[in-house]
């Protein structure tokens, strides 16, 4: 059935809320002025260059940019053989493991982020690196768990039983055999959990310090600061390449399930 | 001196699932000789898929045994049992070409790069797919698929090689092919063969020895035409091709009193309720008042109820005083079927040996 007419001016409706503000930071970041006003009294790249330019943002970008990419690989790492086990194994408290997983997900990150600086201070892990990968790592790994359990799940297991039959070992046939085929949801889980860390900000504010701080809460503290579009310029920047990597992921996926059976 | 042993034995395989009432192999023993093709036939959830699974070492049996060539193998996981296994699905790795499909168990026996892809070829070229190693799967059609299935479970050169109802996927039109070729290479090799199917045709032309099964049992194991022609239980005179049934009471002397006529069997079970089963392709047309031919000695009037052309073969339901029974003939055949419409008075006639008595449920 062919969408009514008045269905189609409501979801465009929607859109337009949905985006506006997306489109406002947007004209904003190309503002030639010098405070967040709209209209802007101009355009020019003036912001953009700012930004680059700007020492303590580009060391926060640095930072999350290598925080995020260590966060994701972790969360694989660790999440992808959990997701295997829930995926493709029966074993007592399978059920039990799933809901712990997934349990981060469910406390809001305020009540995360104070538990993790009672724990990690007395520890002298916070403001360390090893106690923001930690932090990241408990709210990425769900994700990667999720997504990668969808994956494994969808690889049918009469293929790791042929394997069996022709001689490879249950692990030999996991690798080679159901990995390969559940790699699209690999990249997924990878991307996803990468914006995961990298957006993360509630977490952060308990765990970071003067010497080691995060792009998102660096944000927060110089558009409490200062009311000039840089921030505007650096929103955009970020929004971009988050549409990027969900293209990615989506033309990953896409293509495999146009390619599929 | 050697003794013939059986290349496959099992024995007392029985294999329960959890909140299942019945168990889903309930006590399967058999002996197979080695190059012989065995058909595991019956009904959907009949236990012949477990059964071949138990075999393959993916389930594992509550009880009993599996030995190949006299090694028991019960406890062995399958990447350690040396068995072709072909899916139902083809379970064809999707990531990998044909060649590196069939190739894959020849690199987990650690065979060096160059002679798996030779052997791989091989094999490919054995099942008329020489040209079409580098596709996917799924550049494939459903019956080359099929066919790389057969050459990567064939290429390990297996003990035994598993055939999980492979026919099922392909359109009728090529079934009949394909189930000559698989036969014919198996003869070839010589390699000893369990197939699942619930295609009686299948079974029947396929096979050496047929299983049939019902409710996780053996009815009858035997080969092709005993199992037609001498079906050992109801089950098998139902299942396995199509028979009128026949009710009565079974007298002394093998004669079966059904309604109004007498008929006489070759039966040797003792007088009380008794079923009898007669299959169409032994009923003879006569004419009405004709006599039977030598040892056609049951005879029954009937009146024609319907008639049934399908070009080769005509098939006439008739009522007797035993009861509606039904007659196949082929069209182009001697007897006179031409002309006989519904309502028409005619003879039938069987031997004795040909109906299949047994004791009523």
């Amino acid at each position: 059935m062919r969408p009514s007419w008045w269905l189609r001016l409501f979801a465009a409706l929607g859109f337009v809320v949905l985006l506006a503000p997306g489109a406002l930071v947007a004209l904003i970041s190309i503002s030639a002025g010098d405070f967040l006003t709209f209209p802007p009294p101009g355009f020019s790249l003036r912001w953009y260059r700012a930004l680059l330019s700007n020492g303590t943002l580009m060391s926060a970008l640095g930072t999350s940019a290598l925080l995020a990419a260590i966060v994701s690989v972790l969360a694989l790492l660790l999440g992808g053989p959990a997701a295997y086990a829930i995926a493709r194994l029966e074993f007592p408290g399978r059920g039990m493991l799933e809901a712990m997983l997934s349990a981060p997900l469910l406390l809001p990150t305020l009540v995360l982020g104070l538990g993790l600086l009672l724990v990690l201070q007395p520890l002298g892990l916070a403001a360390t690196w090893p106690g923001l990968v930690l932090g990241h790592c408990l709210v990425a790994i769900p994700f990667a768990v999720r997504i990668m359990t969808t994956a494994f799940a969808t690889v049918p297991k009469e293929l790791e039983a042929a394997a069996w039959t022709l001689g490879a070992t249950p692990l030999q046939a996991a690798l080679r055999i159901t990995l390969p085929n559940a790699a699209p949801g690999a990249v997924a889980a990878a991307v996803l959990t990468f914006l995961v860390s990298f957006d993360e900000t509630v977490i952060s504010l308990f765990l970071v310090g003067p010497r080691l701080t995060t792009l998102p809460v660096e944000m927060f503290r110089y558009a409490e600061r200062t009311t000039d579009p840089l921030i505007a310029a650096l929103a955009m920047s970020l929004i971009v390449f988050a549409v990027l990597m969900v293209a990615l992921v989506e033309r990953l996926l896409g293509l495999t399930r146009a390619m599929g059976k | 001196m050697t003794m013939a042993v059986a290349h496959l034995r099992l024995a007392g395989l029985v294999r329960h699932y959890a909140g299942s009432p019945s168990a889903a192999v309930d006590g399967i023993s058999l002996d197979l000789p080695r190059g012989a093709l065995l058909a595991l036939l019956g009904p959907s959830g009949c236990g012949k898929t477990t059964t071949l699974r138990i075999i393959a070492g993916l389930e594992v049996p509550d009880s009993g045994t599996i030995q190949v060539a006299g090694r028991d193998v019960t406890t062995l996981p399958p990447h350690q049992r040396q068995m072709g296994v072909v899916f139902q699905s083809y379970a064809l790795f999707p990531h990998m070409s044909a060649s590196g499909n069939v190739a894959f168990g020849l690199e987990m026996r650690g065979i060096s790069r160059a002679e798996r892809a030779r052997r791989a070829q091989a094999a490919l070229e054995m099942v008329g797919l020489g040209a079409l190693g580098a596709r996917k799967p799924r550049q494939l059609s459903g019956g080359q698929q099929q066919r790389v299935a057969l050459a990567r479970a064939l290429a390990i050169e297996p003990d035994l090689l598993l055939l999980d109802e492979p026919l099922s996927a392909l359109d009728a039109k090529l079934r009949e092919g394909v189930r000559d070729e698989i036969r014919a290479l198996q003869q070839r090799l010589g390699t000893t063969t369990v197939f699942v199917t619930h295609d009686q045709t299948e079974a029947l032309a396929m096979a050496d020895l047929v299983a049939v099964m019902n409710a996780g049992r053996i009815e009858q194991l035997a080969a092709p035409e005993e199992i037609f022609e001498r079906p050992a239980t109801r089950f098998v005179a139902t299942f396995v091709g199509r028979a009128a049934r026949l009710r009565g009471q079974l007298e002394s002397g093998g004669v079966l009193r059904c309604g109004g006529a007498a008929l006489r069997s070759t039966t040797a079970l003792p007088p009380g309720p008794a079923e009898a089963f007669l299959r169409p392709h032994r009923v003879r047309l006569l004419r009405p008042g004709q006599a039977p031919p030598p040892g056609y000695d049951n005879t029954l009037d009937a009146q024609l109820l319907r008639r049934v052309y399908t070009g080769e073969i005509v098939v006439l339901e008739a009522d007797t005083a035993a009861g509606p029974l039904t007659a196949e003939m082929h069209a182009d055949g001697e007897e006179g079927w031409h002309g006989l419409a519904p309502g028409d008075a005619l003879r039938l006639a069987f031997r004795p040996a040909d109906l299949a008595v047994f004791r009523a449920s």
